[in-house]
């Protein structure tokens, strides 16, 4: 019971503090572009903005599908941050839980792909193709990365306890084995595209599709859309850092003041993660092709990751 | 009507897709049926038209002077090459030749706007392919020739600097200076724009797109860039000399390449970067002394114009630009007609996109640098019927019952 109130309670910290990493996000981006940027509270000011405005539907759409979509979509993707994050501060461990986060985020994905294509619009269309195979592209890695892990630490698909055998055998994974190094890797490849940013846009190219699968939302279920996928980007970089990079020596020192610098420093090393793997990659790279993407995707991470989990069972 | 039920028939192997008038990539309104399999285009219908504004014959309604003031608004990119090419009917018309100096600075105006029209060229390809940090560098490196603008003409955009048989405005000894070391701060980041498109990821989303063969760019009477990234040795600079490049010939080499994609055509717009801060390296060390501009006022020359018609053309950074100019011989026009660059290089587009993916649409649109409002012609469409026809100009006229 407690769980589930925190679990509730998790909410509005997800969405302050993924809507807060995007701001910072944005900032960062701008100043390596020479740009000075929006303010930081700048996603805040876009969310209240587009929950006043007004929605327009289509009438091709089917509007029970369109309208429900992007809540459903942005639920499941700040559940699936909430989850990993109460757990971590209660030390609850739950059964299965990593494939239930891991599910809920492909959910926010194919949720909002379907509600732009059940738009009628053919951009929504082509952007719904597009994301299907972008999904089939990144899932299967990263999806294997995370089965390398749990095979690491007694084929235990529970959230916490993958963290606290990193707390166990005091180092981080990323630097434990080699076979774990790969996984990070093969996760941290996946990421750009899991969050679908330059160079893995693909699916929402603007100069393209126009947004692909947003392109007839409007108001409120824009901004729900949007936040489903800031939430995902933060759940993404939450999961990568405690996952692969939570070292004990780094976090666990503070006796005296507690948990509270903990959390603090996981989340900055969180950010630091999402600078790297969306902040920098949508910085320096043009937009690839899908079928260049796709190609990428199943000879690199989906290589190593099948490589992590053959020397994480040989127990390297 | 309302309760007559049409059966529709859908095609799924075949989407039409709209892009345009109204689309992120296009900066300006343009419509393209593309008609899609897959990701593949496999047919492509273009339709010009939606900012007519009607330029050519509003121009005939007027004296020289405002003509000039009208036409340096035709474009908002390559505005002093249209008064060049104009001003140049007029002084072949009337017989005037301006002076050495005026030409020169006709020229380096030129040049500067060749520079800037580039860069953002350089800038809208950066951002078709995702690119967005190179978009905003190239962008911030043309604001340094705009700046130069502003100082020189004192305007950014329209820079108003052609008269009749001279220039408006001369530069001193310290705007050459300025104008020089400017020209050293824009080759390094010439320099910097050029490796970092060589990047792997733009090579990848350039290279063997919007192939363009060389007899094909012939046949379809493409021009500049767009000819030059297709092997075909044109430039109206070298072969057709106005202004001052008779004595800047030398000075520079046209830069062509033999591939004939979408990387090709900005690779010679990287390329002509260079060979424009030659130019204008040159003019600053050759700029002769003098008057820029004639005594006489603008109002007396204008009326001293001859009854007369000439043909001109200059090389826009698009291309060829030509005007057909005839004067009436009290001040006013009797006749102007103008072919942009964009115009002749459109109707390679269709050819370019088929074969092409959906996501290569915006890159190949953009690769020939479109200039859509110069490029607006009127097509009345019979809806009935579907076919299209263009209207002439007594047409026009006659619709428009305006007495001349």
């Amino acid at each position: 019971m407690v769980v589930l109130v925190m679990l509730l309670g998790a909410f509005p910290v997800v969405i302050f503090l993924s809507l807060f990493f995007e701001g910072i996000d944005r900032k960062l981006y701008a100043r390596m572009q020479k740009r000075i940027g929006p303010p930081i509270i700048q996603p805040f000011y876009d969310f209240v903005k587009l929950l006043n405005k007004e929605s327009i539907f289509p009438v091709t759409a089917s509007k029970t599908i369109f309208a429900s979509v992007p809540i459903i979509a942005a639920a499941s993707s700040i559940l699936a941050a909430a989850i990993p994050l109460v757990s971590l501060a209660t030390g609850a461990s739950v059964l299965g839980d990593l494939i239930l986060i891991t599910y809920l985020l492909a959910m926010s994905s194919i949720l909002v792909m379907i509600g732009g294509s059940s738009s009628g619009n053919p951009y929504g269309a082509i952007g719904f193709s597009r994301k299907v195979v972008m999904l089939i592209g990144y899932e299967v890695p990263l999806l294997t990365s995370i089965l390398a892990l749990s095979l690491k630490s007694k084929f235990s698909f529970s959230y916490i306890d993958v963290v606290m055998t990193q707390v166990e055998i005091g180092t981080c994974f990323a630097l434990a084995s080699p076979g774990a190094a790969m996984a990070a890797i093969a996760f941290l490849l996946c990421m750009p595209a899991a969050t679908g940013v330059v160079p893995f846009d693909i699916p929402e190219a603007k100069t393209e599709i126009i947004h692909g699968y947003l392109v007839e939302y409007s108001g409120p279920y824009l901004a729900f859309a949007k936040l489903a996928k800031d939430a995902s980007s933060f759940a993404l970089s939450f999961l990568a850092f405690t996952l692969f990079f939570y070292h004990p020596p780094l976090l666990e020192d503070f006796a005296l003041m507690g948990r509270l610098i903990s959390i603090i420093l996981i989340f900055i090393f969180t950010f630091i993660v999402m600078f790297f793997t969306i902040t920098i990659p949508r910085t320096i790279f043009a937009r690839l092709k899908i079928g260049q993407a796709f190609k990428f995707y199943w000879r690199y991470p989906l290589a190593l990751s099948i490589l992590a989990v053959i020397f994480v069972n040989v127990g390297l | 009507m309302a309760d007559e039920t049409r059966e529709v028939r859908y095609d799924y192997s075949r989407l039409i897709v709209p892009v345009g008038p109204v689309h992120p990539a296009l900066k300006e309104p343009v419509h393209f049926k593309v008609t899609v399999r897959k990701e593949e285009v496999v047919d492509v219908s273009l339709r010009l038209g939606h900012v007519h504004r009607g330029i050519e014959a509003l121009a005939e309604t007027r004296n020289l002077v405002q003509a000039m003031y009208l036409i340096e608004r035709i474009c908002g990119i390559c505005s002093h090459s249209h008064t060049t090419c104009f001003v140049g009917a007029l002084e072949e018309i009337a017989n005037a030749q301006p002076s050495e100096r005026a030409l020169y600075l006709r020229t380096l105006i030129f040049e500067l706007e060749r520079l800037h029209s580039h860069l953002l060229f350089l800038g809208v390809m950066a951002y078709e392919i995702g690119f967005d940090t190179l978009f905003m560098f190239t962008w911030h490196s043309r604001e340094t020739v705009l700046d130069l603008f502003e100082e020189i003409t004192g305007n950014r955009i329209h820079h108003s600097m052609n008269v009749i048989g001279g220039v408006r405005w001369d530069i001193d000894h310290r705007m050459e200076e300025k104008i020089a070391s400017s020209m050293s701060k824009m080759r390094k980041a010439a320099q910097y724009i050029r490796d970092v498109f060589q990047d792997k990821t733009v090579e990848k989303r350039l290279s063997r797109i919007g192939l363009l063969d060389h007899n094909m760019a012939r046949e379809l009477c493409t021009v500049g860039p767009t000819a030059r990234g297709s092997g075909l040795k044109m430039d109206i600079r070298k072969d057709d000399p106005y202004a001052a490049y008779g004595e800047l010939k030398d000075s520079f080499s046209v830069v062509t390449r033999t591939e004939g994609d979408a990387y090709a055509r900005t690779e010679v717009r990287i390329h002509e970067l260079f060979e424009t801060i030659n130019i204008i390296d040159t003019i600053l060390d050759r700029l002769p002394s003098g008057t820029i501009r004639p005594k006489e006022t603008v109002l007396r020359s204008m009326s001293r114009m001859p009854q007369g018609e000439a043909v001109s053309r200059v090389e826009a950074p698009r291309g060829e630009l030509l005007y057909f100019v005839r004067t009436d011989g009290k001040g006013g026009l009797r006749r102007l007609k103008v072919r942009t660059p964009t115009l002749a290089n459109i109707v390679g587009l269709r050819y370019m996109l088929i074969g092409n993916e959906i996501a290569d649409i915006p890159v190949v649109v953009a690769s020939i640098d479109p200039c859509l409002s110069c490029a607006n012609r009127i097509t009345i469409i019979d809806r009935e019927g579907g076919d299209a026809r263009v209207v002439d100009l007594e047409a026009l006229r006659r619709k428009r019952r305006w007495s001349f």
